[in-house]
Parts: C-alpha cells; sequence; structure tokens
C-alpha cells in the first residue's frame, strides 16, 4: 500500500502544478480506495467559499472537511448543513475565534487582500493542532496584465510541556504566476524595441503572441519551543512561526522560481555566439603556444 | 477505452522534460498491470515522442535526428503502425522508430525530392552552424514538406537533464518557411522543472477527522537523515509558448539559396535571441509586479507584526465583552 501512495506522491511531484486537482482527481478515479491518502497527503490549491451566515469568504480544505461539507471559521456552521459534524470544544473554539481575527488582521497587513482561515482540532494525547490558510488570486483586467496566485498552508500541531510549548509546524506555499504577451500591447519595452529594430531593417517585423508560467510549491518545517503564559500565547507563539516562515519561504521562492528556471533556459540556450568564443579560446591557446616557443 | 489507459496516457504526456520514465514508474506500480499498460500506452508514447522532438542516434550516421510529424513517413497500407518510419534529411535514410526503446533499426536510403533538395540543404546548412553558435546541445532538422513545393519545416530541440541535481529543462523550436508566401512561422516552447528533495521520508500530522486519528504524510523522493529531520522540499514548472510569424523581405525572396537560407536563419536566430532576452523582463515584471501584489515582503510599516498588541486588541475585545478578567484597557 505505502509503495502505491509513493508512487502517487512522486508523480505528483513530477506533473504540472497547474493541473493537480484535475491530476489527483484522475487518480482518485483509477484507485479510489486511495482516495483519502491522496486528500489528506496532495496539498492542492485551497478553494474559496462563502459563509451563508455571515456573507464572509473563507478557504477550504482537508482540515475544515467532514464528509462533503465545509465548517466556516465564522459562524462554526458547515455548508452543506451537518447535524453531527465535527467541531472543536467550545474552550478550543473560542481560541479558534480569536486566531481567526489575529490571522486575518496579519493578512490585511501582508496580503492586503485576499482570504485567510484558521482551524483547530484537539489531539488524543490532550494537546491541539491547527491550520492557518491564507490565498491570494490576481486577476488581470486585460488579457496582456499579469495574473497569479499565492496558497499558505500552515499545518501545526503543539504539546504543552509546563511554562513551555514544544510547536511542530509544516509550511507549504503553491505559488503561480502568468504573464501573457502579444505585439499589440503597449506594455514592453523590449517588444516594441526589437520590433523597431527589425522595422528599420525592411522586413515587416514578427508578429508575436505567447505565454509564460511559473508554477509549483514549496514545503518547509520546524519544530520550536515557546514559552506559555495562558491559552492565547499560542497564537502569539504560532503568529510569529508562520510569520516567520513565510518570510523565509517567500526569499526562498524568488530565488528558485526567478534566479534557477532562468538559469536553466540560459543552460540549454546562449545568447551569445558560442563559436565566437570557441574562436577566442582557440585564438589564446595559439597565443601563449606561441609565447612559450 | 479503459479508464485506467486513459488516466495513464494523460499522465505521461504531462511528462517533465527527461522524466517519461519515471512517470512510467509510478504509472506501472499505480496500475500494476503491466499486460494491460504494454499494449494500452503505446499510442500516448508516441503522441510524446513526436511532440517533445525526441531525438534518436541515426543509424549509419554521426548525428542525431528529430521524430516529429513532419519526420514520419506516411505508412503504406498494411504496414503495422508499430512499424512507423521517420526520415532524416540530413542522411537521407529512413528507419524504423522504437517508441518505448527510443532507437532507431532497419535503415533505408531514401532519394530526396531533386526540386526540393538544394533549398533544404540551404536551410540545414545555415541550421547547423545556428546551432553550434547558441545551442549547446542543440538537435535539428529541415523537412521539405512531400508534395507542396517550395514549403519547408525546420526544427529545433534542446534538452538537459541534470537529475542529481534535481533539474531538466527542454527548447523546442519550429518553423515553416512557407516561399509561396513569403511567410515564416513558428513558435517556440521552453519547459523547465526544478525540484528539492527533501531529507526525511515520513512525517506524521494529525488528522481533524475523527475517523482517521492519524494520518502519515511520506515523502517518496526523500531519504532519511538522522542528523536532520526537516522537510525541504519543493517544485517549480516553468512553460512558455511563444508563437511567430513574419513576412519575408524581398531582399531574401529574391537571393540565391544559400544567401536565402542563411538570411532566413539569421532572422530566427535574432528573434530567438530576442524572446530569449525578453524573458528577462518578464521575470522582472512578474517579480515586481505579480509577486510583490501577491504577497509584500514586509507591512506597510515596515516591521514585522507585534502580535502581542494584535492579540491584546482582540483578546481584550473578545474578554471584556464576556467576563472583564482584563479588561483595564
Amino acid at each position: 500500500m505505502a509503495d502505491v501512495v509513493d508512487s502517487m506522491l512522486d508523480l505528483m511531484r513530477r506533473l504540472p502544478p497547474t493541473r493537480t486537482e484535475e491530476n489527483v482527481a484522475a487518480l482518485i478515479g483509477i484507485c479510489p480506495d486511495y482516495a483519502d491518502d491522496l486528500l489528506g497527503s496532495v496539498d492542492q490549491p485551497l478553494q474559496l467559499k462563502t459563509d451563508r451566515a455571515t456573507g464572509k469568504e473563507y478557504l477550504a480544505c482537508d482540515y475544515n472537511r467532514d464528509g462533503e461539507s465545509y465548517r466556516s471559521p465564522w459562524s462554526n456552521e458547515y455548508d452543506p448543513p451537518l447535524d453531527d459534524g465535527t467541531v472543536p470544544t467550545p474552550k478550543l473554539r473560542k481560541l479558534e475565534i480569536v486566531a481567526n481575527e489575529a490571522f486575518d488582521t496579519y493578512r490585511e497587513m501582508y496580503y492586503e487582500g485576499g482570504v485567510s482561515s484558521v482551524y483547530l482540532w484537539e489531539l488524543e494525547d490532550g494537546g491541539f493542532a491547527g491550520v492557518v490558510l491564507l490565498k491570494k488570486i490576481m486577476s488581470p483586467a486585460t488579457p496582456y496584465e499579469p495574473s497569479g496566485s499565492w496558497d499558505s498552508i500552515h499545518v501545526f500541531e503543539t504539546a504543552e510541556r509546563g511554562r513551555q510549548a514544544h510547536y511542530k509546524l509544516t509550511s507549504t506555499v503553491m505559488l503561480q504566476l502568468v504573464t501573457r504577451r502579444g505585439s499589440d500591447t503597449q506594455g514592453s519595452g523590449a517588444e516594441k524595441r526589437s520590433e523597431n529594430k527589425v522595422d528599420a531593417k525592411g522586413a515587416e517585423g514578427w508578429k508575436r503572441e505567447g505565454e509564460v508560467s511559473l508554477s509549483g510549491s514549496m514545503t518547509r518545517q520546524t519544530e520550536q519551543d515557546w514559552p506559555l503564559q495562558d491559552s492565547s500565547s499560542h497564537i502569539t507563539n504560532t503568529g510569529k512561526m508562520i510569520e516567520e516562515m513565510e518570510i523565509k519561504m517567500r526569499n526562498l521562492l524568488q530565488e528558485v522560481y526567478f534566479g534557477k528556471t532562468r538559469d536553466i533556459v540560459y543552460d540549454l540556450r546562449s545568447v551569445d555566439d558560442l563559436e565566437h568564443a570557441r574562436r577566442q579560446k582557440e585564438l589564446q591557446k595559439e597565443l601563449v603556444g606561441f609565447i612559450k616557443r | 477505452m479503459d479508464p485506467r489507459i486513459e488516466a495513464a496516457s494523460n499522465f505521461l504526456l504531462q511528462s517533465p522534460p527527461g522524466e517519461i520514465n519515471d512517470v512510467l514508474n509510478d504509472v506501472r506500480s499505480i496500475i500494476s498491470d503491466d499486460d494491460l499498460l504494454k499494449d494500452g500506452i503505446l499510442p500516448a508514447l508516441r503522441e510524446y515522442n513526436l511532440a517533445q522532438f525526441s531525438v534518436v542516434d541515426v543509424p549509419g550516421a554521426d548525428h542525431q535526428s528529430i521524430i516529429s510529424e513532419a519526420a514520419r513517413v506516411p505508412t503504406l497500407e498494411g504496414v503495422e503502425e508499430d512499424e512507423q518510419r521517420f526520415l532524416d534529411p540530413r542522411s537521407k535514410t529512413s528507419f524504423v522508430f522504437n517508441h518505448i526503446g527510443l532507437e532507431a533499426s532497419d535503415p533505408q536510403s531514401v532519394e530526396p525530392d531533386p526540386d526540393a533538395e538544394p533549398f533544404r540543404h540551404a536551410l540545414e546548412t545555415a541550421l547547423l552552424s545556428y546551432l553550434s553558435s547558441h545551442f549547446l546541445d542543440g538537435v535539428g532538422s529541415v523537412f521539405a514538406t512531400p508534395g507542396t513545393p517550395n514549403h519547408f519545416v525546420i526544427q529545433i530541440v534542446a534538452n538537459k537533464y541534470n537529475a542529481p541535481n534535481y533539474w531538466s529543462g527542454r527548447w523546442r523550436s519550429e518553423y515553416v518557411v512557407d516561399l509561396n508566401e513569403n511567410q515564416v512561422t513558428g513558435r517556440i516552447l521552453v519547459h523547465v522543472h526544478y525540484y528539492e528533495q527533501g531529507n526525511v521520508s515520513i512525517i506524521s500530522l494529525f488528522s481533524p477527522h475523527p475517523s482517521e486519528k492519524k494520518l502519515t504524510v511520506s515523502f517518496p523522493f526523500a531519504f532519511l537523515s538522522p542528523r536532520n529531520q526537516t522537510i525541504r522540499a519543493h517544485q517549480v514548472q516553468l512553460a512558455t509558448t511563444h508563437n511567430l510569424s513574419l513576412t519575408l523581405p524581398p531582399a531574401v525572396v529574391t537571393a540565391s539559396a544559400g544567401a536565402a537560407a542563411s538570411k532566413i536563419l539569421a532572422l530566427i536566430g535574432e528573434e530567438e535571441g530576442t524572446y530569449q532576452k525578453s524573458l528577462n523582463e518578464t521575470y522582472y515584471e512578474m517579480g515586481e509586479k505579480t509577486f510583490k501584489g501577491l504577497r509584500r515582503a514586509l507591512p506597510m510599516t515596515r516591521q514585522k507584526i507585534d502580535w502581542d498588541k494584535v492579540l491584546g486588541y482582540k483578546l481584550g475585545a473578545e474578554l471584556t465583552s464576556s467576563k472583564g478578567v482584563f479588561g483595564s484597557a
């Protein structure tokens, strides 16, 4: 069994991140027995839902799902409604309400838009676990404006040890960036410049139209101990940990997305003339040989 | 079609550069019915090889040629699809291509169309010189379209597979040169996959679902490291499409075959260079506009959040209204 799940996860790591939902659905279609394993272990883009009671948007994922229904963090209600849906104990729900408000502030300060949701649940050994979800989508007003989406999933579990709490945080960020380009757009200076250059040479110039898409995900994990004053300390502690983690991952994503993939393109094709470089090298060798003689 | 074959074929067609064997191994383990797969996935492998410009060592020649729709020799009546033949115009050889083993066999010499061959050959010469100037590991083919005079297809593919460092990339470009309409139309497709291995084999998370108390998430691509138990994993794919068309200047059209071919490849080369450089600008724009627009590096205040303050305010408001214990603010 583990082998099949391993193969499924290896497959999902290789297939295009833009098609994760479709591919997970296809895998479940051919192996329905593994649906829970897959849904629990492959991070998928978060779904946006609207709370029927408050009209506020919230995020749906495997952690607030019970059967086919999803629980809203704002009203604590399941949609479609469930009579016996799992909900946190009243004490934990109180903490969940405060956590949702706190991370809503965090969302506004870093994302200036988007949607956040926090879900908490009890653990068997007396501790609790939770997930902090953040999502922002940029939709282009015109086809040639850049578009993108950011999905953060921070899962943590905590165990209290006297005046300390131990936290294990697993964070995943899914990021997608898309830019479309066309000859008729006025936006790009480089394209206009190059077209003018060809025009000057007497050709009518290339007509161009294309798309560049960067998509992927990143997962990191950390374990830390923080002091505990009362139950609300869990929110300040996880808040600091998640903020630190997102700052670190944002830097790493920038490196991986923009640095590494660009370098690989330059490993495929060289802008500079390689023949020219080769001749230079040979000439240099000859000169060195000549001097030595 | 068996739904398992349909799903398997769909997965194979999405394989990143150089990873089709890994995808195939995953699919074999998931479906665990090799007999079913063996026959069923052949059409998908064939489609993948043609679409991705797979390269093959040409029998009896010391170069590689491209497997594509343009390279396909029309199948004669009664000949099985498995025996599909492909043409290498450079060595004037056709061969049977094995879509699973990626090998060529049964070479036969082919007589080129005498009317098309001089210009095709001129384009090929110019293409090979362009490839050695700008591609580190490029393969190219030029085909004369059978039955359509003055119509040629130029194809380029460059692959870099660096599995030890977890990345792979493929550059494909194709240009249709139509001297009847004096038009060049083409496309450039770049696909890059970069991923990172984790260094822990299994992590466990606790599920909120009462029915599945403990959920085990395994990272199959990771190996166990006793020293460092931290997961590090990422994958990113760059996929670009770029469609092009150009009306050839009169000076090119009226030139001799050799001069016209060089000029056409020079125009293509200049455009590919422009495109490659324009990716830098696209990246800059995505970094400045999209990435920053999605999430700020720091809040407007240029400081990290004061969580005690955020919470003090929230919790204060919450608790004063209910109990008033901390309600001295």
